[in-house]
């Protein structure tokens, strides 16, 4: 499982696969608030996926060097898994997810809500709508993850209505 | 003047646990219920404004982001507490 071949890792053409795959795939985490106008630092991607994208997103990815450390029926399962080599993505694919204070989040309701961003020429990616990213930011329930919402709300004022 | 040294493991350790560690629903709740003073608005918003100006499009941040990250992760043995997610 080519666990050394991270140099085949090219943003803009991960990005242009996951888009061109036609998977239902969310970029969330710290990469969306960068790719909104949030200057934090990260060392991963996140995305959440429907679960029923997860072979076609998978092989989206391969050809970055990007392998999943658990077949699509244990993610299922498991409700996330890991395709790494040199990067790390983290794919959560549970259908809905508690927040750590108690609120369900379903990636059937953000996804209808989604809004694109293009994230390389004539790449764009769907990222959740601002309130749900915050949303998202409330299932890790993480010290850090409250001061991204604080970060979130400050760009949501900034933007306006 | 004393050098400064580098924590040990066990202080990176534990600054990364208490990084990654889940907050109760208690501490959730009261996390978001500290509203946001003007001073912290201000400085957050002027930093939102910065970047969107010095790097104007998704893809010139995220360029940017990436460039960050590797020179920060060069100078330093580990990966920085804080950077997952």
């Amino acid at each position: 499982m080519g666990a050394m071949e991270g140099s085949l890792f090219e943003e803009a053409n991960f990005f242009r696969a996951i888009a061109d795959s036609g998977a239902r795939a969310l970029l969330i985490g710290r990469r969306a608030l960068i790719a909104l106008g949030i200057p934090v630092l990260t060392v991963d991607y996140d995305f959440w996926l429907h679960i029923d994208d997860i072979a076609s997103f998978n092989a989206a990815i391969e050809p970055s060097g990007l392998y999943p450390t658990h077949t699509p029926e244990e993610a299922r399962t498991r409700g996330r898994y890991v395709a790494e080599n040199d990067e790390r993505v983290d794919v959560l694919v549970a259908r809905s997810v508690p927040t750590v204070d108690g609120i369900h989040v379903a990636f059937d309701d953000l996804w209808p809500r989604r809004r694109g961003l293009e994230v390389a020429a004539g790449v764009v990616l769907a990222v959740p709508a601002l309130p749900d990213l915050i949303l998202t930011k409330r299932l890790g329930g993480r010290p850090k993850d409250f001061e991204d919402i604080r970060l979130l709300e400050a760009l949501r004022r900034e933007d306006g209505p | 003047m004393k050098r400064l040294e580098t924590p040990s493991p066990a202080a990176l350790a534990g600054a990364l646990a208490l990084s990654e560690r889940r907050l109760t629903a208690e501490e959730a709740r009261a996390a978001l219920a500290v509203p946001m003073g003007e001073a912290e608005e201000n400085e957050s918003r002027s930093l939102i404004r910065w970047f969107r100006r010095r790097y104007p499009t998704p893809a010139a941040r995220l360029a940017y982001a990436r460039r960050a990250y590797r020179r920060w992760a060069s100078a330093r043995p580990v990966a920085p507490p804080g950077t997952t997610g």
